[in-house]
C-alpha cells in the first residue's frame, strides 16, 4: 500500500515540453502561479485552461497522470469550496441557517478559488511529469546562484533534494518492511483510538529513524571517499544549454503573460463602465 | 613503488563503557602494529570474521581513518599529509558494503558521474569516463535506469563504475558481496576479476568468504587487529585448523582433502577447487 | 499442527503495467514437526510464499489451511495464526526498537495478549534459546554486536511460542561464527521442542546439513521437491535454475563422469569422506 506513494513522478516520453530546459520551464511554472492570482474573471480563467490544456497536450503526458495530484490535496479543495461557499457574506442571500448562509458572492468565490488550486495543482503536476529530478534539482540550483552572494546554500539545497529523491523509494521500501515485520510479531496498526495508533507507530518510527541515520552515515562515508567536497571546483557532466526553443517559450511566456494583464485590466474597466 | 605500504598501523578509537559507576572510557585497538606490502596490479585479500579489523583497514587506505600511530602509503602518498587526501582518494577508490548506501543519484549515468564532477575534471571527459566505466562492468543500457529499481549485484556494479570513472590505480573494496544473493555474488565477483586481469587495476578485496578469498594471489588473515597468516590461497587454505580457530571456514573440498590426510590418506593439503579434487582422486586409481 | 496450501496464487500491481505473477497455483503440505529447506534464486516467490503463511500478504487466489481451517476465514483469529506461525524476516535486526534487549522481545507476547508470567517465561526461554546471556537483557539492543542482534531479533519472535517458526535467510551478512550460532540454535529448536521449521537460504550446504525436506521455488512455482538427497542429485536442474548443489556433490558428479562407481547423493564434508575413504581404500585393495 505504501509503494503506492510515488514523489517526483517523471513521465518518460519525448516531447517539446520535456525537451525544454529546466531553467525555462521553473520560470514559466513561476510565472504561471503569479498569473492565477492576477486573473479575475472567468474569461481569464478560460483562457489559462486553454493554454494549460494546450500545453498538457503538447508534453504527450495522459490527463489522467496530472489530475492524479489532485486526489491528493482533495480534501483541502473541499474544504476551501465550503468555507467559501457558507462562509462567505454577500448581498444576494440565497439561504441562511445558524451562521452559515449562502450567497451568490460565496458560490462565485468557492468556484473561483477551487479552480486556482486546481490549475495550481495541474500546472505544478506538468512540471514535474515532463523534468527528470536530476534536471529540476539542477535547474534549481541554477537559479538560486545569485542568492549565494547573500549566503543562500544553492549547491548544498540542490544535492540535499537529489538524495532525498534517491533516497524515498528506498525508505518507503524499508517502512514496508518494517510494517510487516511488526505485524508478524503481532502488531496492530488498523484498530484502537487515536492514542493507540499513534502509540502503535512507534515500533515503526524508531527502527526507521535508526536506519535512516545508518544510510546517512555510510553515504557521507561513500561520498567522501569519491572525492565530494562541496561545489568548490566542482564541474557537471551534463551542462544545461539554452537551445532556440526555449526562446521560443519564453516569447510564449511572454505573450501569455501580457494578455492575462491586459484581461485583468479590460476585466477592471469593464466592471467599471457597469 | 608500492601500491600499500603500512608500517605499525595501529587505530585506537575510545569507546564508552556503561557501568555500575556511570560512564567509563576504554581504549580499544583495532588495529595492532600492521605491516604489509601490497605491489601494483595485484589481487589482494583481506580475510578476517567480523569485528577483527578489516574494515578499519580498508578504512585506511582511503584516509577514511587516520592511523593513531604508524604510518600507510598509497603510492607513496602517507594519508596523513592532508595536501594529498583528495589525490590518495582519487588513486585509491572504495567500495562499500551496502549497495544502497554508497549511491548518490537518481540516475545510473549521473551517480558514475559524481566522482569525476567532484575532482572538476572537463564535461566531455566526464562523459567519455562514465560510458568506458559503464561498458566495463557490463551495464551499458541501464545508463538512464534509477538505482532503486535494480538488483543488488547491478547497484554494486554501479558503485565499481562510479569509482573507476575516476581512474584509480587501485580499488578497495570492503565486503562487497555481504548483502547479494549468490546470482549477485558472481556478478561482482567475476566484475572484480576482469578489472585485475584486463585493467591491471590492484584489487584489494576485504570479505569473510573463502570461496572469493581463494581467487586472489595472496591473503592476509586479519584476527584481532593483527596480521596473523599471509601467504598465497593455497598456502593459507591447507592450514585448515587454523583458520577455523580464527572463525573462518574452507572449501568443503578442502575440509574433505583435510579429513582424508587425518586418516592417513596421501592427499595434499591445499586443494581448493572440485577440478584438484577429482584430478587428485583419479591419480590415485592410476597408481595403483 | 500442519499446512495445506491450495493453488495459491498471487500477482502484485493487479491490472497494472507493473503486474507481476508472484506465485502460481502452488500446492504444498508442510506437516508437523518437519524442518523444511526453501531455496530458489531471487524473484523465484520464496519470500512472497512465507508472508502467506501467517496471513501478512492475502492470496489473490487459493488457500492456506491450517489444521484443515483456511487463514483468513475468521479476522479476529489472525492474531492467533501470526502466534502459532512466527516469520523472522530477512536482516531482523533492523526491526528492534525497544530500550532494552528484554522489552524488544517481550513486544511479541505482550500483543499477544499473553499473562505477564506467560511473557515473562517466554522472554527467557527464547533468549536462553539463541544463547544470549542474562547480563544483557538490560542492555539497548543497539549496542550488541552484528551477531547478537540477529539472535535477539529472532528471539522475538521465539518468544511468541510459535509452533511454525520461518526464518527467511537468518545467516545472511553473518560471518562463519555468527552463522554456525544461529544454525545451532534453529537445530536445537527443532529436535528439542520438536518445533516445525522452514529455512529460507541461499547457502547449499547449510540446507544439505539441516533439512528434512527441501522446496524449490521457481518463477513462483514449487518446481522441485524431496529430500536433500533426491534434490541435489539434480545438480544440472538445480543450476537452469541459478542454483547449485553444495561442493562436493561436484566432486562425486565429476567422478561418476570419470567412470568410478560412486553415489551421486552425497553432500556433506562428512559423509564425502567416508565415501572417498572406502573407494580409495577399494581401489588399493
Amino acid at each position: 500500500m505504501i509503494r503506492d506513494i510515488t514523489i517526483g513522478q517523471f513521465y518518460p516520453v519525448e516531447s517539446p515540453i520535456h525537451r525544454l530546459d529546466a531553467r525555462v520551464k521553473l520560470t514559466l511554472t513561476f510565472v504561471y502561479i503569479v498569473t492565477l492570482f492576477l486573473i479575475n474573471s472567468f474569461v481569464g480563467y478560460l483562457f489559462v485552461i486553454a493554454v494549460l490544456g494546450a500545453s498538457i497536450k503538447a508534453s504527450k503526458v495522459p490527463l489522467k497522470f496530472m489530475l492524479k495530484g489532485i486526489k491528493g490535496i482533495m480534501v483541502i479543495i473541499i474544504f476551501t469550496a465550503f468555507i467559501n461557499l457558507f462562509m462567505t457574506r454577500g448581498e444576494q442571500l440565497l439561504w441562511q441557517w445558524g451562521f452559515l448562509s449562502l450567497t451568490v458572492e460565496g458560490i462565485v468565490l468557492a468556484l473561483k478559488m477551487c479552480m486556482r488550486l486546481i490549475l495550481l495543482i495541474v500546472g505544478s503536476s506538468l512540471l514535474t511529469l515532463t523534468t527528470t529530478p536530476i534536471q529540476l534539482t539542477d535547474g534549481i540550483e541554477y537559479m538560486l546562484r545569485p542568492f549565494k552572494r547573500f549566503g543562500m546554500p544553492a549547491h548544498e539545497i540542490a544535492m540535499m533534494m537529489t538524495i532525498a529523491l534517491r533516497f524515498i523509494p528506498t525508505l518507503l521500501d524499508e517502512t514496508d518492511k518494517i510494517m510487516k515485520a511488526q505485524q508478524a510479531r503481532g502488531a496492530d496498526f488498523d484498530t484502537g483510538s487515536l492514542m493507540q495508533k499513534a502509540k502503535s507507530l512507534i515500533p515503526i518510527l524508531v527502527p526507521l529513524f535508526i536506519s535512516a541515520f545508518r544510510r546517512a552515515e555510510e553515504l557521507a562515508m561513500a561520498m567522501e571517499a569519491r572525492c565530494y567536497h562541496g561545489d568548490e571546483n566542482r564541474t557537471r557532466m551534463n551542462r544545461m544549454q539554452m537551445h532556440r526553443r526555449d526562446y521560443g517559450a519564453f516569447v510564449v511566456g511572454a505573450i501569455y503573460l501580457v494578455v492575462i494583464i491586459g484581461l485583468r485590466y479590460a476585466g477592471n474597466t469593464f466592471s467599471s463602465l457597469i | 613503488m608500492k601500491m600499500v605500504k603500512a608500517e605499525g598501523l595501529t587505530y585506537e578509537y575510545i569507546k564508552m563503557l556503561e557501568t555500575d559507576h556511570g560512564t567509563e572510557e576504554e581504549k580499544v585497538a583495532a588495529l595492532k602494529a600492521v605491516d604489509l606490502e601490497i605491489e601494483k596490479g595485484e589481487f589482494v585479500v583481506v580475510l578476517g570474521h567480523n569485528g577483527s579489523g578489516k574494515s578499519t583497514f580498508a578504512k585506511h587506505i582511503n584516509a577514511l581513518l587516520l592511523p593513531t600511530q604508524g604510518t600507510i602509503w598509497v603510492e607513496g602518498m602517507d594519508t596523513k599529509d592532508g595536501e594529498l587526501i583528495w589525490e590518495i582518494r582519487q588513486t585509491a577508490g572504495m567500495v562499500f558494503q551496502n549497495p544502497d548506501n554508497q549511491l548518490v543519484a537518481t540516475v545510473v549515468e549521473e551517480d558514475i558521474a559524481f566522482g569525476p564532477e567532484n575532482m572538476g575534471v572537463a564535461p566531455e571527459e566526464i562523459r567519455r569516463r562514465v560510458d568506458e566505466a559503464l561498458a566495463t562492468v557490463h551495464m551499458e543500457e541501464y545508463a538512464k535506469h534509477t538505482p532503486s529499481k535494480l538488483s543488488g549485484g547491478q547497484k554494486q556494479r554501479i558503485a565499481i563504475a562510479g569509482v573507476l570513472a575516476m581512474k584509480p590505480d587501485c580499488i578497495v573494496l570492503d565486503e562487497p558481496t555481504a548483502m547479494l544473493d549468490p546470482v549477485g555474488r558472481k556478478e561482482v565477483m567475476e566484475t572484480i576479476e576482469r578489472l585485475n586481469k584486463d585493467e591491471g587495476i590492484t584489487i584489494i578485496l576485504i570479505t569473510h568468504y573463502m570461496d572469493e578469498a581463494v581467487r586472489g594471489d595472496r591473503v592476509y588473515v586479519i584476527d584481532d587487529g593483527q596480521v596473523v597468516m599471509q601467504g598465497r590461497p593455497k598456502e593459507i587454505f591447507s592450514q585448515v585448523e587454523r583458520l577455523q580457530q580464527y572463525g573462518l571456514d574452507v572449501p568443503q573440498v578442502t575440509e574433505v582433502a583435510h579429513l582424508l590426510r587425518k586418516e592417513g590418506l596421501n592427499i595434499p593439503a591445499d586443494i581448493l577447487t572440485v577440478e584438484e579434487m577429482v584430478g587428485t582422486l583419479c591419480q590415485f586409481k592410476l597408481t595403483t | 499442527m500442519s499446512i495445506q496450501i491450495n493453488h495459491l496464487t498471487y500477482i502484485y500491481n493487479p491490472d497494472t503495467a507493473f503486474e507481476k505473477k508472484a506465485l502460481d497455483h502452488v500446492s504444498l503440505e508442510i506437516k508437523k514437526g518437519e524442518f523444511i529447506g526453501l531455496i530458489g534464486h531471487t524473484g523465484s516467490g520464496k519470500s512472497t510464499l512465507i508472508q502467506h503463511l501467517n496471513g501478512i500478504i492475502t492470496p489473490t487466489k487459493g488457500e492456506i489451511l491450517l489444521d484443515g481451517e483456511n487463514i483468513h476465514k475468521d479476522k479476529a483469529k489472525l492474531r492467533e495464526v501470526r502466534r502459532r506461525i512466527g516469520l523472522a524476516f530477512q536482516y531482523p535486526e533492523y526491526q528492534l526498537f525497544e530500550m532494552t534487549v528484554y522489552k524488544d522481545v517481550a513486544f511479541g507476547p505482550t500483543n499477544m495478549k499473553l499473562s505477564p508470567e506467560e511473557i515473562h517465561k517466554n522472554v527467557v526461554a527464547a533468549l536462553e534459546t539463541v544463547g544470549i546471556a542474562k547480563e544483557l537483557y538490560e542492555k539497548s539492543p543497539f549496542d550488541l554486536s552484528g551477531g547478537q542482534k540477529r539472535r535477539v531479533a529472532i528471539a522475538g519472535v521465539l518468544a511468541m511460542n510459535p509452533e511454525v517458526l520461518i526464518l527467511d535467510e537468518p545467516t545472511a551478512g553473518l560471518d562463519p561464527k555468527g552463522r554456525d550460532e544461529i544454525l545451532q540454535a534453529i537445530k536445537h529448536l527443532h529436535e528439542e521442542r520438536g518445533i516445525t521449521v522452514i529455512l529460507v537460504s541461499h547457502s547449499m550446504e547449510d540446507v544439505a546439513k539441516l533439512v528434512d525436506r527441501i522446496i524449490v521455488m521457481h518463477e513462483g512455482k514449487a518446481a522441485m521437491e524431496g529430500t536433500p538427497k533426491e534434490v541435489f542429485r539434480h545438480v544440472k536442474e538445480l543450476e537452469a535454475m541459478g542454483l547449485a548443489a553444495p561442493q562436493v556433490s561436484y566432486v562425486f558428479a565429476a567422478l561418476k563422469e570419470k567412470g568410478f562407481d560412486v553415489p551421486l547423493d552425497v553432500f556433506t564434508v562428512e559423509e564425502a569422506k567416508s565415501v572417498l575413504l572406502d573407494l580409495v581404500r577399494q581401489v588399493k585393495a
